[in-house]
């Protein structure tokens, strides 16, 4: 007996409508788990937690209000804010600006970390995808989970998408959806969207506390030019240059380009442009986000390894070497750590104004061989 | 706009579950059901 034979009547749409309203039911559990954040516990540096609404109150109580971590040092000195998780697929910025919180102790100076700087965006995960809702780290204590999320801010938040997407400040038209990436949306404006809005409070928190130096973590596909760098506002490259040269000394394959003045939104032209800080953004090489890749699944977020992007290497495709050992989280968080450090340290080098002291940072090999779980086991 | 969109949607969603109640063929019945899903969890702004 084929389904057409069963005649449709009142109670067969009824009993549809129940069998729709479980799927909806069961689904809903689903999606509003992303909505429940992964423990983030405070580490021997951190003096204050705040709301980015503390700097902009517009966004208090809505899903764009997100922590800001202040480390405050024992002594005076200049400021570096940390922004982690401005795309919540990028999952080696938001674990680097974890290890911050969680690790580190300045000793001259103060460090903000934000580690969901897009918080809406960790509520879902990018349509047809296939990506993960979390993925998870063996550390000392056990595995501990954290959240992959979308690029842009969930279409709950803001919707519905533009036909074209017009950046405030400079009239940049760009295809529509990219009105929710909030990495197109700097200086942000008050009377903007929800991403904007974001936006628009980071920017005020950098010019009320007088930040120094600002580092946006991001991750790149394996494919895409801009890879294993540092993008630099024209303000900061100098800083940016001798950070370079230190990990280029210490064997780090890294390469430093300058911010286009005719890409605007990005937090390394419009911070460095609206703001007074030294605005840098790094990349890594992230496989899971690529086009190029085959399963996605929490293996790839955290291993890195991808046999279509071996292959890939092999026909001279890509930007990044790229072998069977793939590009593992430790590795990729690694680098952003190191380059924090480094960014610190030439601040100081170069004697722009006091020195940024930081206690606790591991060395890159301390976390690229391994070690990542030791520094995000929660000691509480 | 969020709500003029989210009124679009209950409106369709209203139209569909009478639609349902009149159709006589069965797959029309299922596919709406279908349907039904996305523009519900929409609607509770859920997905």
């Amino acid at each position: 007996m084929t389904i057409k034979k069963i005649k449709a009547s009142k109670t067969t749409a009824a009993l549809l409508q129940f069998c729709a309203v479980l799927c909806i039911f069961l689904l809903s559990q689903q999606f509003l788990s992303m909505r429940e954040p992964e423990m983030i516990y405070k580490g021997p540096g951190v003096t204050a937690v705040k709301m980015l609404s503390e700097y902009y109150s517009d966004i208090a109580g809505t899903a764009a209000d997100t922590e800001v971590y202040v480390l405050k040092g024992e002594k005076p000195g200049p400021s570096m804010l940390v922004l982690g998780g401005t795309h919540p697929n990028e999952p080696s910025g938001f674990l680097a600006a974890i290890l911050l919180i969680e690790n580190v102790k300045p000793k001259e100076g103060t460090l903000y970390v934000v580690p969901r700087t897009n918080n809406s965006a960790f509520t879902c995960t990018d349509p047809q995808e296939g990506e993960p809702m979390r993925f998870t780290i063996e550390t000392d204590n056990g595995p501990r989970w954290f959240r992959f999320g979308s690029r842009a801010t969930n279409p709950v938040h803001q919707w519905p998408d533009p036909e074209i997407y017009i950046h405030a400040s400079s009239g940049q038209r760009l295809s529509g959806s990219e009105t929710r990436n909030i990495n197109r949306s700097y200086p942000g404006r008050t009377d903007g969207t929800f991403t904007e809005k974001i936006s628009f409070g980071v920017s005020e928190m950098i010019r009320k506390e007088g930040i120094n130096i600002t580092v946006d973590l991001h991750e790149a596909s394996p494919e895409y030019p801009t890879i294993n760098a540092i993008v630099a506002h024209e303000d900061a490259m100098e800083l940016a240059s001798q950070a370079l040269i230190n990990m280029q000394i210490e064997g780090m394959d890294i390469s430093l380009e300058p911010s286009p003045k005719n890409l605007h939104g990005l937090t390394h032209r419009e911070l460095g442009d609206y703001t007074d800080t030294l605005a840098v953004l790094m990349e890594t090489s992230n496989p899971s986000q690529g086009r190029l890749r085959g399963r996605t699944d929490e293996s790839l977020v955290v291993n890195g390894i991808d046999k279509f992007y071996e292959m890939a290497d092999e026909y001279g495709r890509l930007y990044v070497p790229f072998d069977e050992k793939g590009h593992p989280i430790q590795e990729r968080v690694a680098r952003h750590i190191t380059g924090i450090a480094q960014l610190a340290s030439a601040y100081s080098e170069l004697g722009l104004g006091g020195s940024l002291v930081i206690d606790g940072i591991p060395t890159y090999m301390d976390i690229a061989e391994g070690g990542l779980g030791s520094y995000l086991a929660h000691k509480q | 706009m969020l709500y003029i969109y989210l009124g679009i949607i209950l409106f369709l969603i209203i139209f569909i579950l009478w639609n349902m109640f009149e159709e006589k063929d069965i797959l029309a019945q299922i596919d709406a059901a279908l349907v039904l899903v996305p523009l519900v969890l929409r609607l509770l702004l859920i997905k």
